[in-house]
């Protein structure tokens, strides 16, 4: 009887049509090729990206300086120095990332208190010259200020998750 | 002897020792606050709940003695309950500011929250705040962040010997503070800021610069005092941030003085030298050291050719380490010259030619605060020597009795048994007068020497309670020579007089200096002919001079005079870490580094030898002194200074001290009391000098915080005896000229200032303000 | 400042203690009685007085809550608003020596005469609703009893 079946299977092609079928189901399905970089695929809100430093909504800086990212920083990429501002509050005057140093684990995100370093999710950058892998604070705080809304929506979307 | 058993450790302590204290001893941590080794116990902040078996209910460890048979715990759930509890409650009103808190990484309730608080806090209510206070330019106030511990209110009140914060209000309202928000004042007031176990309390010059886990340790000596205190030099990324106490209980326990923790701001200051530099006209060039080097190696083989090597002098500060100072002697001595002295606050060089090399203290310093008797002789201890201050404060708290004979009436931070405060002049009298009732009490005669002495100190009832004090327990007993003595016209008289009362009855004496300046002595930076001493070098010009960490005319006690030398002479080389009003009578001026960046050794008063690291790398081309001094000599062509590193100079040193038993000098010709007193004139004053706290050396004045503290005027402020002032119709801040008898004169603010005695007149040396009255002893007073 | 026979009742009392810090309570009292506040200048005279430190007196002066430490009224009315009063409307009370006086609890007036405030138990319960002027309790206040006896402070001299 199963010799009967094997025969059976072999002569009408069962196995052949039956791949045919996945190829042809591929064929007309919906193709997930992206054409980078004109397409390109959905990010998680929490891609960790470029740095960025950000604003309070009244456009004061958030960092305090309290360096605790540059201690958590496994690959010593942050620099910060900090003083006394006139105002009296503690602000850093130096803030650098060295992008090559960063391995993007992410923990100067998590160990920030006032959400000010984040991780964007820009991974598409490049430096042309010598010593732009170091961003400063003024460069930070521009991304910050560029990308204030993304970075908004991507901590809102995760919050439920934290 | 109390056997008793912690945490199931059985421990034999005294009987009376509180749990805490022998927790501590057997390395068993208990978390406290409020209790701390040196200061009172006082129990409130409840964190050091332990339980003891049959005690109802849980015990504060550092209030309760030991009893036999005590078992204690400090991990059983009734304990770590009330720890929690404690700490819960410490929690409810202190704010969750810690990233931005200086006491962040380094606070004892962030770790005790950590190890033995609860993970969450019920308290939903709203905290309390408390307004900052500005307490002066050296304490940083964030009070909301005070726990109430009042460590610092029980330094004040104990150790600095000034109450200046206090506790006010009850219960919730309750603040720590200075009456009416005053400033605090005391020189040792950055000590609160160690003790404060939270961040209410931080240093203002470091003020958010850095954070503790990022600070590098290293092991220094202060340079600034004779006792030689024990810090670490704290920097970040090569910049000196801050200084705090390193424990030595021989040395400074664990305290420092504020110019020990706040004078590092100078090291950082925009006026530090960074490059060698050449005068060429009247403006200055930056150079390199090789061109600095020969121009240097020139100008002193043209002055030795010319005026032979008699025609160099040399002076050093007594800021310098013992290398800088034996090698800076060692270059003047290969080239046959004598002329080195660091004694630029010295009048009187008659006692140099008996002299032993180290005259010092003959006691150790740790020795100071049991002392039964202690008799200072023109000395504002509280100043001049922060730490011996403290010292004699525990001593005196301890029973000990205190005399004092000064010009001044200084406010001490001890209670004085007597005081005797007499126009300067006279203080050698007021010794003498002491003298001769200890010879009346011991039985022997007064050397006919200072008979007429004597006579001129009158009789006083003070001298015999000094006399019988001093004889009673003699070899417990102590005179303090201080910095009006070293600066006095008769300093050898002083001298000769003290240890003539050593050497009959036993009593002890120490004899404070400036600085370094027991090792620089001791290092051979003294001229070995007391001809060539610092105040005939400076009076009579030479053609070249070697100036070694000077401000010349602020650390020196001459005046003008040292200016009009150098002005005269044809080359000048200024060895110098900051820029100064020196260099603009040098021809080369090359940048050596402070203590910050140079390692070297201090020698205290007391004769111990310490390590100074260098914290940091010498800033631009500075160098360290003896590396400069190596290599100029080297460039000289001198032999012997084939030196690698420090240690190699250091052997040598050591070689070349011999270290001899105290010998002081007794049989000396003393002069005679000067008949001409100036009494008889109405018109004259007596001027009473001495060098305020802050004004001391050039790293110190270059402080910015320290200068800006209560105990340094800016511009310097003479002050007339409050009845003498009345004379005068004198307000507060009026200006008046002040003529020495040569016909030099200023014009100075005087005040009414109740610590002048009649006919005296205070002006402070170490401004350039009152430099032209050089070492003038009396003075006339005009209004304007 | 101080007057004389001030200074030597503070003495007196400086004898019958061993530290000259345990005399400060009753130091401060007699000077509130002179002065009726106790002032900077104040604190700053019993300090010199008792040789101790400003800050050791002002501790004090401002633990008790019957120092003074800033000017108040010659009367000061106590307005008891602990349970029992304010279960008898004691609230009332209050407001209506507000309203009367215009000023706030805390305040002075602005003659100088009175100082409102609003205390703990008294221990008059069975007279709710009360309040202490000087030495004297005054009960089962209604409005017009608290007019008179304003009234009345407020003609003395």
């Amino acid at each position: 009887m199963t010799m009967v079946k094997q025969f059976f299977k072999n002569f009408f092609l069962v196995e052949l049509l039956k791949g045919l079928r996945v190829t042809g189901g591929q064929l007309i399905s919906k193709k997930i090729t992206v054409q980078y970089p004109d397409e390109k695929t959905p990010k998680s809100p929490r891609f960790r990206g470029l740095h960025a430093l950000r604003r309070y909504a009244n456009g004061e800086e958030r960092c305090i300086a309290c360096k605790l990212c540059e201690a958590v920083c496994p690959a010593l990429a942050i620099t910060i120095d900090s003083t006394e501002r006139e105002d009296g509050t503690r602000r850093t005057t130096r803030y650098d990332v060295d992008l090559f140093k960063c391995i993007y684990c992410g923990f100067c995100e998590e160990a920030c208190p006032v959400d000010s370093i984040v991780l964007t999710d820009i991974h598409e950058f490049h430096f042309e010259e010598k010593g732009m892998n170091v961003i400063d604070k003024v460069k930070l705080l521009e991304i910050g200020d560029k990308y204030e809304r993304d970075i908004a929506s991507a901590r809102h979307k995760d919050a439920p998750y934290r | 002897m109390a056997t008793i058993e912690i945490d199931g450790k059985s421990l034999e302590v005294e009987n009376g020792t509180m749990i805490i204290k022998a927790a501590d001893e057997a390395g068993i941590y208990i978390p406290r606050f409020c209790y701390h080794e040196k200061l009172s116990i006082a129990a409130n902040c409840r964190m050091c709940m332990v339980d003891i078996e049959k005690a109802p209910k849980p015990m504060p460890a550092c209030a309760t003695p030991v009893a036999d048979g005590m078992k204690i715990s400090t991990l059983s759930e009734r304990a770590v309950e009330a720890q929690k509890g404690t700490m819960e409650f410490l929690l409810i009103n202190h704010p969750l500011d810690c990233p931005i808190c200086d006491q962040g990484g380094e606070c004892p309730l962030q770790d005790q929250a950590l190890g033995y608080g609860k993970d969450v806090s019920r308290f939903t209510e709203k905290k309390r705040v408390v307004e900052d206070k500005d307490i002066g330019p050296l304490i940083a106030t964030a009070m909301t962040r005070c726990i109430h511990c009042t460590r610092c209110v029980r330094f004040g009140q104990e150790v600095a010997g000034i109450m200046e914060m206090g506790g006010t209000g009850r219960g919730e309202h309750m603040e720590i503070t200075t009456f009416l928000g005053g400033s605090i004042d005391s020189e040792v007031s950055g000590n609160m800021i160690d003790l404060c176990p939270v961040g209410a309390l931080t240093s203002k010059p470091y003020r958010y610069s850095a954070r503790s886990w990022e600070l590098q340790n290293h092991d220094a000596v202060s340079p600034h005092d004779c006792v030689g205190a024990n810090l670490h030099i704290q920097t970040l990324r090569n910049e000196v941030k801050r200084i705090v106490p390193r424990d030595n209980s021989a040395v400074n326990e664990c305290w420092i003085s504020d110019r020990d923790r706040f004078g590092y701001e100078a090291v950082n200051s925009p006026e530090r030298l960074t490059q060698p530099m050449l005068k060429s006209g009247d403006h200055w060039e930056v150079t390199d050291w090789k061109t600095a080097f020969s121009k240097v190696v020139q100008g002193l083989q043209t002055e030795i050719n010319s005026a032979g090597p008699e025609g160099v002098a040399a002076l050093i500060s007594p800021l310098a380490t013992n290398e800088e100072g034996y090698l800076f002697q060692k270059l003047l001595r290969s080239m046959d010259c004598d002329n080195i002295d660091h004694r630029l606050r010295q009048v009187d060089f008659l006692a140099d030619s008996q002299q032993n090399l180290y005259s010092g203290a003959e006691l150790p310093l740790e020795k100071l605060s049991t002392i039964s008797s202690v008799l200072l002789v023109g000395s504002n201890i509280r100043k001049e020597q922060p730490l011996l201050g403290l010292k004699l404060r525990a001593a005196s708290l301890g029973g000990s009795k205190i005399y004092a004979i000064n010009s001044l009436d200084y406010h001490f931070n001890f209670k004085l048994d007597g005081a005797l405060i007499v126009e300067p002049s006279t203080v050698p009298a007021a010794l003498a007068g002491v003298a001769l009732d200890v010879s009346r009490i011991v039985g022997t005669d007064l050397p006919e020497q200072f008979s007429a002495w004597a006579q001129l100190g009158g009789n006083r009832d003070v001298y015999s309670d000094i006399a019988e004090v001093l004889v009673a327990d003699s070899a417990e007993s102590l005179i303090i020579l201080g910095d009006s003595c070293r600066q006095h016209p008769h300093y050898s008289v002083i001298l000769a007089i003290s240890n003539w009362i050593r050497e009959v009855c036993g009593v002890k004496r120490i004899d404070l200096h400036e600085a370094n300046g027991v090792g620089l002595t001791q290092n051979g930076c003294v001229p070995k002919n007391s001809e060539n001493n610092a105040l005939n070098l400076v009076s009579n010009p030479r053609s070249a001079y070697l100036l070694y960490g000077l401000d010349c005319v602020e650390d020196s006690i001459y005046g003008n005079v040292l200016e009009d030398s150098l002005k005269k002479a044809n080359f000048v080389v200024s060895f110098s870490a900051f820029k100064s009003e020196s260099m603009n009578h040098a021809d080369v001026v090359l940048p050596i580094t402070p203590y910050t960046e140079c390692s070297g050794h201090f020698t205290n008063v007391e004769g111990m030898t310490q390590r100074s690291n260098a914290a940091a790398l010498p800033r631009g081309e500075a160098r360290p002194g003896w590396k400069v001094l190596r290599v100029l000599a080297n460039q000289l062509s001198l032999s012997g200074f084939d030196f690698v590193d420090l240690n190699d100079v250091n052997s040598e040193m050591e070689n070349t001290i011999s270290e001899k038993p105290f010998e002081y000098p007794h049989d000396i010709e003393i002069t005679l009391p000067d008949k001409h007193n100036g009494q008889d004139s109405n018109k004259l004053f007596h001027r009473i000098m001495d060098v305020p706290i802050y004004r001391v050396d050039p790293l110190v004045r270059r402080a910015t915080a320290l200068q800006k503290t209560a105990d340094n005027s800016i511009r310097p402020i003479a002050g007339l005896n409050v009845e003498q002032a009345r004379e005068f119709t004198l307000r507060d801040g009026t200006l008046m000229n002040v003529v020495t008898p040569e016909g030099n004169g200023i014009s100075i603010q005087v005040q009414a200032d109740n610590r002048v005695p009649v006919n005296c007149i205070y002006i402070p040396a170490g401004y350039i303000e009152t430099a032209p009255l050089g070492v003038a002893t009396h003075l006339t007073l005009e209004e304007v | 400042m101080l007057s004389d026979e001030l200074i030597s009742k503070i003495n007196k009392e400086k004898t019958k203690y061993p530290i000259a810090r345990a005399a400060v309570k009753s130091a401060l009292r007699y000077a509130q009685e002179e002065h009726g506040w106790i002032s900077e200048e104040v604190v700053r005279d019993v300090a010199e007085v008792l040789n101790l430190e400003t800050i050791q007196v002002f501790e004090i002066a401002t633990f008790y809550d019957l120092f003074y430490t800033e000017p108040v009224g010659k009367y000061q009315l106590r307005v008891c608003t602990n349970v029992s009063c304010m279960l008898r409307d004691s609230d009332s009370v209050v407001s209506h020596i507000q309203k009367k006086l215009d000023i706030k609890t805390g305040e002075t007036t602005a003659d100088g005469k009175f100082t409102l405030f609003e205390v703990e138990c008294l221990g008059a319960c069975g007279g709710a609703p009360m309040m202490m002027v000087g030495n004297e309790f005054y009960e089962n206040l209604e409005p017009d009893t608290i007019d008179s006896i304003i009234e009345k402070l407020g003609a003395s001299e």
